[in-house]
């Protein structure tokens, strides 16, 4: 028997849609405080205590304001692709066990972690969509460049998913989540390490930011829109950027665990704990990204496919070789 | 609702940076707002790329006859509700400019400025003032205009803020569609 009202919770409040959602707000502050102080600035500090409102008046203010469709783009999709990321992002993130169990329960199912990555692939492929449908020529640079990154990083992302998955002998999320009593990012740093890299190209973020480098291509996929698409936009990546933290914790940190178990309240310590991890790997992004200067689009594809997919690939058999031999004597 | 949406416009004005024809003066003290010594991220202002995504059009030089129809254009562009600062001598009414055959002389002969920034070039700490008061002037229930503003003028750093409805967007002078063709 299900119980509706706690799954209806679950799903809209917590840990689903508005916890998401607000979580992401946190992040974006986090992480314009984290680059404005690494450049010896404040960062915002105005908007509510030390500007942790700014992502939230800034939404806002996007939310208010006119919504211009050029008359090329092609209406339906440039209107949609935004909300379908978005929506896709947040559907992943439901899969994500954020405070001990995914936010459905009973949704994890045996492969959920290849599910999981598609909808990672159906995400990226809406923002090209959006770029792509908006016809502006900025846009479609953009647009192209995204798509070319992406096929590119898609590679090793997933390959290096697959570590954990071998480590733990599962592709389940949850069961991967539960056999980290000692996180993967201990057993196999060498993927930790390749992972972060590869998801910054996944994530466009420094030094892979090309598909929005706003000295060549204005506003790259985002340059048409305005108002609520805008909004939108922009907040599916701010989740994206989650997402990518989330999915990290989770493959190589141990997700919701604790290095202190605790009895009472579990899902509380779990969520503590999964917040920490998260906001840890978002400012090591950030630092990241405020660190390197933006390479250009050939030496991005370049940097995929001389190093990190043979990397990736000595990783998986590394990693493999250890998983059997060596690992289960330990 | 009404008050929500005005403490979110208040709080995060984005800004888009056009160069009219400037000397680069007015855009280096411009750029200026965005160092660590002006930060101007901590007032929620950020510099956008793209006119779609931008609240104020922060507009520096006397406007050529080449760029009026340019300036003209990424005015349109911009959705509302949209705000015009004229930052530097030059894009209030011409400069040393003024009369010359190449120049129209000013940003309001082809788009409602909502702020004149005066100064060769104006200082960053004249310029955030300038948009402040953009923004209170905003906030502010619509009052008719004293003559008791022009004495302030007199005052350095000296900043007018003259309030256009935005919504009442005057077509440009005839002869500045003529001469954009």
């Amino acid at each position: 028997m299900i119980d509706y009202p706690l799954l209806i919770f679950r799903v809209l409040v917590f840990p689903g849609f508005t916890f998401i959602l607000l979580f992401t707000m946190f992040c974006d502050w986090v992480e314009r405080k984290v680059e404005a102080r690494m450049q010896n600035r404040m960062g915002p500090s105005f908007t509510g205590p030390h500007g942790i409102l700014q992502p939230i008046a800034d939404f806002i203010k996007m939310l208010t304001k006119e919504e211009i469709t050029p008359c090329d783009s092609k209406r339906n999709v440039y209107k949609y692709a935004p909300i379908l990321a978005l929506s896709v992002l947040v559907f992943a993130m439901a899969f994500l066990p954020i405070d001990g169990s995914s936010v459905i329960p009973g949704v994890s199912f045996a492969g959920d972690l290849i599910f999981v990555m598609a909808l990672v692939s159906v995400a990226n492929f809406m923002l090209f969509l959006a770029g792509w449908s908006s016809t502006n020529p900025y846009s479609a640079i953009g647009a192209a460049r995204v798509m070319t990154q992406f096929l590119g990083y898609d590679i090793p992302l997933v390959l290096l998913a697959l570590v954990p998955a071998f480590l733990a002998k599962s592709l389940t999320i949850s069961t991967i989540v539960a056999s980290q009593w000692l996180p993967f990012a201990i057993l196999a740093p060498w993927a930790f390490v390749l992972f972060i890299i590869t998801m910054q190209a996944e994530l466009e973020k420094d030094p892979f930011d090309v598909p929005h480098a706003e000295s060549e291509v204005v506003a790259g996929h985002e340059t048409e829109y305005s108002g609520g698409k805008l909004a939108f936009l922009k907040l599916a990546r701010d989740v994206q950027i989650v997402f990518g933290a989330a999915l990290i914790t989770v493959l190589f940190l141990g997700g919701a665990n604790g290095p202190v178990p605790f009895g009472f309240l579990p899902e509380l310590w779990g969520t503590l704990w999964f917040v920490l991890k998260v906001l840890v790997i978002v400012v090591l992004s950030e630092y990241l990204t405020v660190l390197f200067a933006r390479l250009r689009i050939d030496q991005v594809v370049r940097v995929n496919w001389q190093f990190i997919l043979p990397l990736t690939v000595l990783s998986l058999i590394l990693t493999l070789s250890l998983a059997y031999w060596v690992y289960p004597m330990v | 609702m009404t008050n929500l949406a005005m403490w979110a416009r208040l709080k995060s004005p984005w800004v888009i940076h056009f160069n009219s024809g400037a000397c680069n003066g007015c855009d280096i003290e411009v750029v200026a707002l965005l160092t660590p010594r002006y930060d101007v991220e901590r007032f929620g202002i950020k510099l956008e790329p793209s006119p779609r995504h931008a609240d104020v059009l922060l507009v520096t030089g006397s406007v050529t006859k080449q760029c009026a129809d340019r300036l003209k254009r990424i005015y349109d562009q911009m959705p509302q509700p949209k705000f015009v600062v004229a930052i530097g001598a030059c894009a209030c009414s011409g400069g040393v400019f003024q009369g010359t055959y190449g120049t129209l002389g000013g940003v309001d002969k082809v788009l409602p400025v909502n702020a004149y920034i005066p100064g060769c070039p104006p200082r960053p700490e004249a310029i955030i003032d300038g948009v402040v008061k953009l923004l209170n002037a905003l906030a502010a229930p619509p009052a008719p205009p004293k003559a008791s503003e022009e004495e302030a003028a007199t005052e350095a750093p000296a900043e007018e803020v003259t309030e256009v409805p935005a919504e009442t967007a005057p077509d440009a002078p005839e002869e500045v569609k003529k001469d954009a063709e």
